[in-house]
């Protein structure tokens, strides 16, 4: 019996494979028939297990459960390859972008055991933490960044619910993927040659 | 939010404010439901207290015996660990496979009977293929297990698996078993790292806290090394951690408690010369623990068994050299680590059998509640011996 921090891991895993696939084939070039059919095939090749696990199993060996930010902007990246539109607007992408990279740098040089402090070790249960959370949406939603207010009140739901095996709120905030993913899109954008070619193509559809 | 162009824009512009002001209510709503999970979670409790071994019966003679796990399909065999189950009798677990790292790696286990003074024929436990199946993640090698025992009487057999790269992609699975370890549940994951949850590995015995939750040592091995003690609640979900140092050269942490508040941790040296055994101490039931200090007795980066005797005598057992793992010795102390002093060599006396691989290491070791000190090791990379003794043979050890 598979539990139901499996299946929403697998999910995760399966939503964020069809992500990179579909960004690297860049599916939205296709008909809508044909991008009807890269969902179902993705599907049965993504779920369906092959021996004993199928291909999200194997991702998920590698990069554990995706927290909730990567999942929104996989799944953001899906849609942006299925429909042509992209729902999520230049500027709340890099607010998240940027709050993601700045808890990264807090996290995970401190995680690797650079000192005693051990800022994944609040994830369990910090007053601090979550204050400073609180402050942070609360900023976000004053400033009209709802993709950042979306993010954070997802990931608290799964946390509360125990979407997944973790009991610590950094994994449904942030994980390696998406810091890595948001360092590459800051420092791209600081070269100027992935952020203002984005910027003019992409109409802000949240505001 | 897309703001309308045209027409209706009054009734929009009220939608558009009625999301928002919704938006910040679910905000308010599930921050409240953070800081409740905070607030109400129970404080941390103490170490429970070690269950007092019936003292030594009077008049028995002092005894030391050993005998080798068996090991029949003659595969490379490391680390173990065993709990006491039902009837005085052990339950060991160790790793077994063509070598240490290989695919075929599965984890094994065997019971010892007291009365029969033998242990029963292996079986495997876990394998990679039965792992991966169960945690739905590809598994590429299983590594060191650790077992204890929790209030309930369950047994918590914890094993390290790795998906990718070498031990430190490494990440520790737990099992539970309600019947002495003839039946289990599947395994399932800890987490444990923000790092894709790898590098996290488990050697030290679990321990106990006097609200039921189990202490788990464990250590980081990717990029730094150093030990952590996890808090796990009652269904092996981390809860809290607490760091027990920091760095690059300690590893391997067992941990000792000596009342509620009072504990010692030994940890393995992976550092700079002077290679020496690592302690560390907390005296709030591991909410605190000191700086790593080294103590007198060598360490040639190689992992440490510890326990306390119903005695209050402090039991350590280590590679007695700085460089290699040859001599396998046991140190005594009465004042709880602060001195100690060399009661016995397992390994190494010249004249002594030597295995093929001059190799003795890893050990485990525990006092029954018969008050007999169980020690098992990786002898030569081929073998797990095991070796008891009673406090009688200890006294004459002196």
């Amino acid at each position: 019996m598979i539990s139901a921090n499996v299946v929403f891991g697998l999910f995760g895993c399966g939503l964020l494979s069809f992500a990179a696939v579909a960004t690297v084939f860049r599916l939205r070039r296709f008909s809508a028939g044909a991008r009807v059919a890269a969902v179902l095939a993705a599907a049965a090749a993504l779920f369906v297990p092959f021996g004993d696990l199928s291909v999200a199993a194997y991702v998920r060996g590698v990069t554990g459960d995706p927290s909730i930010s990567t999942l929104v902007l996989a799944g953001a990246a899906c849609i942006a390859q299925l429909t042509g539109r992209r729902p999520v607007g230049q500027r709340d992408l890099r607010a998240l972008v940027w709050l993601v990279a700045a808890a990264a740098v807090f996290l995970y040089p401190f995680a690797l055991g650079l000192t005693p402090f051990d800022p994944y070790a609040l994830g369990y249960g910090s007053v601090g933490l979550v204050t400073a959370l609180l402050l942070v949406t609360l900023a976000a939603w004053y400033a009209r960044l709802n993709l950042i207010v979306l993010v954070v009140i997802a990931a608290a739901l799964a946390y509360l619910a125990g979407a997944y095996e973790s009991r610590n709120l950094w994994d449904y905030l942030i994980d390696p993927l998406v810091s890595m993913y948001a360092l590459v899109w800051l420092l791209a954008g600081l070269r100027g040659r992935i952020g203002l070619p984005l910027a003019r193509r992409v109409p802000p559809s949240v505001s | 939010m897309a703001v309308p162009s045209t027409g209706d824009s009054d009734e929009a512009a009220v939608a558009v404010g009625w999301q928002r002001w919704a938006l910040l209510a679910a905000v308010m709503a599930v921050f409240g439901g953070l800081y409740l999970r905070i607030f109400t979670a129970p404080p941390p409790a103490g170490f429970a207290s070690p269950k007092a071994a019936a003292p030594a019966m009077s008049g028995a003679g002092p005894f030391y015996r050993s005998q080798f796990l068996p090991n029949s399909t003659e595969q490379s065999v490391h680390s173990a660990t065993a709990a006491e189950i039902s009837g005085g009798r052990l339950r060991a677990f160790w790793y077994g496979g063509s070598r240490e790292g290989a695919s075929d790696v599965a984890i094994y286990t065997s019971v010892f009977s007291p009365l029969e003074r033998m242990w029963g024929p292996e079986r495997v436990l876990v394998t990679r293929e039965s792992a991966q199946r169960h945690l739905q993640r590809y598994v590429r090698k299983l590594g060191n297990p650790a077992v204890g025992r929790d209030r309930s009487g369950r047994l918590w057999l914890f094993f390290v698996s790795v998906s990718v790269g070498g031990w430190a992609g490494s990440a520790i699975n737990l099992m539970i078993s309600e019947d002495e370890g003839e039946t289990w549940t599947a395994p399932r994951r800890l987490v444990t790292s923000p790092f894709f949850n790898i590098s996290t590995l488990v050697r030290g015995s679990p321990l106990q806290f006097a609200d039921g939750t189990i202490g788990l040592p464990v250590y980081h091995e990717m990029a730094g090394k150093f030990g952590e003690l996890l808090r796990l609640d009652g269904e092996g979900h981390a809860i809290r951690k607490t760091r027990l140092s920091w760095g690059q050269s300690s590893l391997q942490p067992v941990i000792v408690p000596r009342s509620e508040t009072e504990a010692v941790g030994f940890m393995r040296y992976a550092g700079d010369p002077p290679n020496r055994i690592l302690m560390v101490r907390t005296s709030d039931a591991g909410a605190h623990w000191s700086a790593p200090v080294k103590i007198e007795l060598p360490n040639p980066n190689a992992a440490i068994g510890s326990v306390l005797l119903a005695d209050g005598s402090l039991l350590l057992v280590f590679n007695n050299a700085p460089e290699n793992r040859e001599d396998l010795s046991l140190a005594i102390s009465k004042d709880f680590g602060n001195t100690w002093r060399i009661a016995h060599r397992f390994e190494g006396d010249p004249g002594s059998p030597r295995a093929q691989v001059s190799e003795y290491s890893y050990p485990w070791i525990m006092q029954d509640q018969a008050a007999d000190i169980h020690v098992l090791y990786t002898w030569g990379r081929s073998r797990i011996k095991h070796v008891q003794f009673n406090p009688a043979w200890l006294e004459e050890k002196r």
